[in-house]
This record gives structure tokens, sequence and C-alpha cells, in this order.
């Protein structure tokens, strides 16, 4: 009796952790919108950004905008990912695995908002291969995330 | 006693595009997106390659010596076809694979990953909205390949059942060939030394960024 009590909370546990986490329908539907919104406007910029990195003669105001419009964005994307946003809700490219392993998943969620605030940083001055080389690192954050995080895209 | 029937560079260019289709395949598909663009351009390098040698390399790789119109093709559909090589229907699957992949290089060339850390080497001559365009067809494009593939193994499996084998001669370079028919004139090796000094130029050219190296 004991041990059936036992084993009944361990496996119970979980799942009332999980049934405290989870948010309203509404909340939800709004979370997973933002989010989407959100990084889209991240790759629109990481976009830009790269463009003119890339070039010979970078126009150094536009790498500055898109800087400042991914930290921007950092700042939010910590509250894009809360419990109950998942594939089971609505379609969304975020795969489960995010929550089945959420210590990792916010490590690398950090990682990359420090690095945006370093890119930040670096495009604030003039050293263009500073901004280069943040960027670099900016990206593999991005990279590190949606290679282990991200569905592919749905077939056209 | 068989003949030569594809030299050298011709079998290389096959083989070499066949493994590098895979390996695009598969290296954007497990997001090694680096090795995903230097194995197109290394398909860029082929095409270009193959496209100087069907100029002036040995006569079975040359397009005029293969490539035919209607009433050749209907003519080997009746089975009145001898020769040496591509037969005319043959010809036609060559033309479709090597367009379908020049238009699959074109599109990733211009294209940019959804992002925005990897490009094309000539992404940056078009907008961005473009480069994601041209992602789009380039990933639908690849449909076409796949399907171009099948119908090139299946027809090589229908005629391995009708008793011809097609692939050893593409790995040997020879095949039973009726000795009335004229042999392949091989193409000579310095011809092909500057064709793939011309394609690795060109492809030079490309990654850095093409007209005046970029903007």
């Amino acid at each position: 009796m004991r041990i059936a009590l036992f084993a009944a909370t361990l496996i119970l546990a979980p799942a009332a952790a999980l049934a405290l986490a989870v948010i309203s329908p509404g909340d939800a539907a709004r979370i997973m919108h933002d989010r989407h919104e959100g990084m889209e406007a991240i790759g629109k910029a990481t976009k830009a950004a790269s463009r003119e990195l890339q070039g010979a003669a970078p126009d150094v105001a536009v790498v500055r905008q898109s800087a400042g419009i991914i930290g921007g964005m950092t700042r939010k994307a910590s509250g894009w990912f809360l419990a109950g946003t998942g594939p089971n809700v609505a379609k969304t490219r975020a795969k489960p695995e995010i929550w089945q392993d959420p210590k990792d998943f916010t490590a690398k969620l950090h990682n990359f908002q420090m690095a945006a605030n370093a890119f930040n940083a670096a495009a604030a001055g003039g050293d263009v291969n500073a901004m280069k080389a943040r960027f670099a690192d900016l990206g593999g954050t991005c990279k590190a995330c949606h290679d282990k995080y991200r569905a592919p895209e749905e077939n056209h | 006693m068989t003949q030569r029937v594809w030299d050298l560079p011709t079998r290389i260019v096959h083989w070499f595009l066949a493994a590098l289709i895979a390996f695009s395949w598969w290296s954007v598909t497990y997001h090694h997106t680096g090795w995903h663009i230097w194995s197109g351009i290394a398909i860029l390098t082929l095409l270009i390659f193959r496209l100087l040698w069907g100029l002036v390399g040995s006569s079975t790789a040359r397009f005029a010596n293969f490539v035919r119109g209607p009433r050749a093709i209907a003519s080997f559909w009746r089975g009145s076809w001898r020769g040496i090589g591509h037969d005319p229907l043959g010809a036609l699957s060559v033309l479709a694979l090597f367009g379908a992949v020049a238009v699959q290089v074109g599109l990733g060339l211009i294209s940019q990953d959804e992002d925005g850390l990897y490009a094309g080497p000539l992404a940056r001559l078009v907008s961005s909205d473009t480069s994601d365009s041209a992602r789009d067809l380039h990933e639908l494009w690849f449909k076409v390949i796949l399907g171009l593939v099948a119908l090139h193994i299946a027809a090589i499996l229908y005629y391995r059942l009708r008793g011809r084998k097609l692939t050893l001669p593409m790995i040997t370079g020879r095949a039973a060939i009726d000795p009335d028919i004229q042999p392949m004139r091989p193409g000579k090796w310095w011809i092909a030394v500057i064709c793939v000094v011309v394609a690795f130029g060109i492809a030079r050219w490309v990654v850095a960024g093409a007209p005046p190296f970029g903007s």
C-alpha cells in the first residue's frame, strides 16, 4: 500500500508541476503569436545586418538598427517559451524537447541574450571587425537552439 | 569484346554529381549549411566542366553528337537506332538532369537561410526578399530533381530487365558495341586539363561574389 502510494506520488508529482504551469488558452495563443512575430523580426534584422557586414563597406547605421531590434527582442524572449506553448497546443515549430530539457534550453536562451547584448555593444562602437566577430558569435547562439529545438519548415 | 564508350572525365562528372546531390541533401537536412553551400559550388564546377567537355571532349561526351531532334527520337522508339553513347531519348534525360541541376545551383547561389546566418555567394546581388523566395523555390525544385533521378534509375532498371546493363559501362567506361559502329573518338587529355582550369576559375569568381567581386 505504501509502495503503491509512493509510486503514485512519483508519477503524479511531475504531472502536478506541469498542471501548475498551465496557462490559459488565450495567453498561450498570445505568447505563441508574439514569439512568431518576434522571431520573424529577429530574422529580418539578422539578414539586414549580415548583408552589410559581408560587404566591402558596411553601412554601420543599418547594423546598429538591426542590433537594437535584436537586443530589444531578446529581452522579451524570456517570456516566449512558457510551458503550455508547445506543438500540442497549436501549430508551432517549437519542439516538445524544449520543455523536456528546460535547463539546457534556458541556458541556450541565456547565451543568445548575452550574445545579442554583446553585438549591440559592438555595433554602438565603430570597429567593424568587432561587429563581425560579435555577429558571428550571435549567429552561433541562434543555430545552437534552432538545430536542436526547432522543427523543419513545413513543405510548401 | 568490349569497346570504350565513356571517357574518364564523363564518368567522374557522373559519379561526383550523384554523390554531391546526395551530400547536398544530407548536409542541409542535418544543419551543416556551410558544407551544403560548398557542395553546391562543387556541383557548379562540375557543371561548367561538363558543359565545356560537351563542346570539345570525346565524341560520346559532345552534345552535338547525342542531342537529336524528334525524328531521331521517333526512330529510336521504333527500334531502328544504332549507335554509340547516349541514344536520342536518353539525351533528353541528360539535358533535363543537367538543366534541373543548373537551375538548382542558380537558385542556391542567390539564396539565404531563414535565419540570415548563411547566404549563397551571389545573394547580395539581389534583395533580401528575393533571396528568401529563391530559398523557397530551391527547396521546391529539389522535388523536380528527385523526380528526374527516379526516372533515370527507373530507365536503368527497365533496360536491365531487357538484358542491357548500363551501370557497369558508366563505371568501367567500356561496353559491347557492334563492330560496324564508329568507335568513340577520345578527347585530348590537355584539353580536359584546360576545361578543369577554366571551370575552377569561373567557380572561384562566383565564390568571390561575381561581377566586381561583390559590392
